[in-house]
């Protein structure tokens, strides 16, 4: 119950370790860095479920947390305060958050001693992917939006390598250096919001910005005419944008999938994208005051609703898997966007579980799937069909998580998605300006049943496509490291773990709901006004949970509302409920009828809106945009004006012009040095000084007669004048 | 009469002839002898000045001394050049005109 550093930090310290030691010894102990790295995830997996377990089956606290601080740098003067704290910050939240990272990575860790085990990089494999989840874990673990930048752009190093895994092939290259700039843009941002949040709080940590917006020091203060907390918070945004990969940059997220099957579970599930919404959950107070909360709304269901769309159109498994990631995580901004906080990371976690399972069961198959003729792993749907004979385990746990992912009752994707989208309901009929959003959030939701049944129908059911390619696919026999963290992770996307009323809008009473509703209680918006009176701890302090005055967290079954609003409330979300249930069912239906049945042609659809077709598979010409439009007609020429400056005006007349007026001064200087300085006066210094020696050298020859003969005629000479 | 001038004139030529031996000559040996030529001509003004001006012993002590250092001044002198000879093969003056071999 006592927590000191020493059992907190080796969460993350572990795999950093692991990724020191194993960068040293990969190239030649390539089975012990493998084995070094899962043991490190592991072991920090037994230390994020202690403290998952005493958060969320100990006493219920809303209030509880660990804060430890050190001093890192303290650079004040006088009375000008500059000083830096870094330190460790745990509330219900992080809890829950380092038990998904640390466990999800394990079971990626461990799947990938299978997929990668050909592999000839199979070390280097580990070393970043033990970085990757340390940076992940030391985010979460932060305290501070400083250090949460530095274990964000950790991250975006380590995507970057792990994307461009393959270098050999043609395009990874391209796509890590995508997703490394794009994500740039929003790091940008960020930064500038650090840096306003800065100015205004004078600190970066978490329980001081919302001491500052519980105090009101936001209030009336402008930086170019909007009010900061907006500017703040929408830099903070924009850096969510750019990590989660939302709508204006969501291209980087599909090119991510150039990398080996297992990093993008780990980038699309765990860590990466997940660290975007998790900060802006985190910041969830800033943008609340900066009136944000409507953009994100429709800027989560854009993505939600347009990159389900381009996902119905991808014949590749990984992309299907890649759009509904960006689809998902839109479901989880449009959650931020429209209150509900709960809901928003819900659906991170469950989403996090259901999606790593799908990509590495999408990583079983197409490991199994090997083309002989030119000796590369199929990833094309075209190609299988009729696979659940060869692979009965993988299409049972890829089965469970689509139907999690397509918002089917008693699964995980249905109670969180289904909260999302009924507070969305709620919110639309307070506010009209949110109906756009909400109808893009449950359109998408139809979408995203159909696409993923498709993905299921046409990779597992049906006939083979390619009877050659199926012929040569060896049956699937359980084995530990392949199967288990696919079925594990499927187990895991039934709804009773994430709430106790199956549905997850909290009808079923049960003896004591609380805890079975763990997530409702535990999962609550930061209340500012706490924070007012907050103390941290320093960094050696241990922390005994029973000398925290703690009051025990309850279920509120009427959400703090008086009882006819709750009432009203629950009105909604069933109908959300039954809505979603009706759309997702219909979805499923759709795909069954289209590639089953084959009743429904979808080559009609395709010849009847040909040019949504082509701008399908065209992403929306986001990425013709980006390149053909922003960067070779605005950022080039742009560039290309600002090369003309520097080299046409600048370097031709300043530096050039300058170069002339130089070369008459030393002309003349060289001139005055030649003649005067060395010729005269250095050259003559040195002839006077030869001339003396001369006669000085005739006289001092050695010879002693010579001397007798100076010494009398000097004597003679002196007796004469006497 | 011998007089106390025929005495200087005596001792005059010893020491020009000891002068013009020392300038002149290139040998080493005859150098040496140039000296005592010297030396001798200012132990006779001693003796000399002592016998008709002083009238007491002080100048023939005085030469006697001169005597016994031009002897030591010899013995040194010779051993010089036995040395640089050994050196040079060679007793020629202008052969020691460096400081260093």
């Amino acid at each position: 119950m006592d927590y000191t550093i020493w059992t907190i930090a080796p969460i993350v310290l572990l795999p950093f370790f692991a990724f020191v030691i194993n960068a040293f010894i990969v190239k030649k102990f390539t089975k012990l860095a493998v084995a070094i790295s899962c043991a490190a995830i592991l072991g920090s997996f037994g230390f994020a479920t202690r403290i998952f377990s005493d958060f969320v089956f100990g006493k219920y606290a809303e209030d509880y947390h660990i804060h430890k601080v050190f001093n890192w740098f303290d650079l004040s003067y006088g009375s000008q305060i500059f000083k830096l704290d870094m330190g460790i910050y745990i509330d219900n939240m992080s809890a829950v958050m380092l038990f998904m990272v640390t466990g999800v990575a394990s079971l990626i860790h461990i799947f990938s001693t299978y997929y990668m085990a050909e592999d000839k990089r199979f070390g280097r494999f580990f070393v970043y992917m033990s970085l990757f989840t340390s940076a992940m874990l030391g985010l979460v673990l932060s305290d501070n939006l400083l250090s949460v930048f530095i274990f964000w752009e950790l991250m975006g190093f380590c995507s970057y390598s792990l994307i461009g895994f393959y270098y050999e092939k043609e395009g990874a290259g391209n796509a890590s250096m995508k997703a490394f700039m794009t994500t740039r843009v929003g790091d940008v941002f960020f930064l500038l919001g650090i840096l306003a949040i800065w100015s205004v709080v004078g600190n970066v940590t978490f329980v001081d910005i919302y001491r500052a917006i519980s105090d009101g020091s936001f209030n009336s203060l402008y930086a170019l005419g909007i009010p900061l907390a907006t500017f703040a918070g929408f830099s903070i945004f924009m850096g969510t944008i750019g990590k989660s990969a939302q709508f204006p940059l969501q291209v980087w997220l599909p090119d991510a999938m150039f990398g080996p099957t297992p990093c993008s579970a780990l980038i699309h599930a765990a860590t990466m994208v997940a660290a975007g919404v998790y900060l802006s959950l985190r910041m969830y107070p800033l943008m609340e005051i900066g009136h944000l909360t409507t953009m994100i709304a429709y800027i989560g269901g854009i993505t939600a609703f347009g990159a389900a769309t381009i996902a119905l159109v991808q014949t590749d498994i990984k992309a299907v898997l890649a759009y509904s990631t960006i689809s998902q995580l839109g479901y989880m901004v449009l959650g931020v966007g429209v209150g509900s906080y709960n809901a928003a990371f819900m659906h991170l976690i469950t989403h996090a579980v259901f999606k790593a399972c799908l990509f590495l069961s999408a990583g079983s198959v197409i490991h199994s799937l090997h083309d002989h003729h030119t000796h590369e792993h199929v990833q094309e749907m075209p190609r299988m069909g009729g696979l659940r004979h060869k692979m009965p385990f993988t299409f049972w746990a890829m089965m469970f998580c689509t139907l999690a992912i397509a918002g089917v009752p008693f699964f995980s994707g249905f109670v969180s998605k289904d909260r999302i989208l009924g507070d969305a309901l709620l919110m639309a009929l307070a506010n009209k300006t949110y109906i756009v959003p909400m109808v893009l959030g449950f359109g998408g939701a139809l979408l995203t049943a159909f696409y993923m049944f498709r993905m299921m129908f046409l990779t597992f059911f049906g006939e083979p496509r390619d009877k050659d390619l199926y012929d040569h696919t060896k049956k699937e026999k359980f084995s530990l490291n392949r199967n288990f963290p696919l079925l594990l992770l499927s187990v895991f996307t039934l709804g009773v773990f994430f709430s106790g009323s199956l549905t997850g809008q909290g009808f079923i009473k049960v003896a004591s709901e609380k805890r079975y509703e763990w997530f409702k209680v535990l999962i609550t918006k930061p209340k500012v006004e706490k924070f007012a009176s907050y103390e941290r701890q320093p960094w050696g302090h241990t922390d005994i949970k029973s000398n925290f005055q703690l009051s025990e967290a309850k279920y509120d079954y009427n959400y703090g509302l008086s009882a006819k609003e709750a009432h009203h409330i629950h009105h909604w979300h069933l109908i959300g409920a039954l809505i979603s249930i009706f759309i997702a069912f219909s979805g499923i239906f759709i795909a069954y009828m289209m590639y089953i049945k084959k009743a429904w042609n979808p080559g009609w659809w395709v010849s009847m809106f040909t040019r949504w077709y082509r701008a399908l598979q065209n992403r929306y010409y986001f990425d013709d945009f980006y390149i053909g439009g922003l960067i070779k007609k605005g950022l080039l020429p742009f560039n290309n004006l600002l090369a003309f400056i520097d080299m046409g005006l600048y370097d031709r007349y300043a530096i050039d012009g300058w170069e002339k007026v130089n070369r008459a001064f030393y002309t003349v200087s060289g001139w005055f040095d030649n003649i005067f300085v060395d010729t005269i006066a250095v050259d003559g210094t040195g002839a006077s000084v030869r001339l003396f020696n001369v006669v000085l050298r005739m006289i001092q020859s050695g010879k002693i007669q010579l001397y007798f003969m100076i010494i009398v005629f000097t004597l003679v000479g002196f007796i004469w004048t006497l | 009469m011998i007089t106390l001038s025929s005495y200087l004139m005596i001792s005059l030529a010893l020491f020009l002839s000891g002068l013009v031996v020392m300038i002149a000559r290139k040998n080493i040996i005859a150098i040496l002898l140039g000296i005592e030529l010297i030396l001798n001509s200012a132990a006779l003004n001693f003796a000399a000045y002592t016998r008709f001006v002083n009238q007491n012993i002080e100048g023939h002590i005085v030469s006697l001394f001169i005597i016994v250092i031009a002897a030591a001044e010899a013995a040194v002198g010779l051993g010089i050049v036995i040395r640089f000879f050994q050196m040079r093969e060679s007793i020629h003056i202008d052969d020691a005109a460096q400081l260093q071999s």
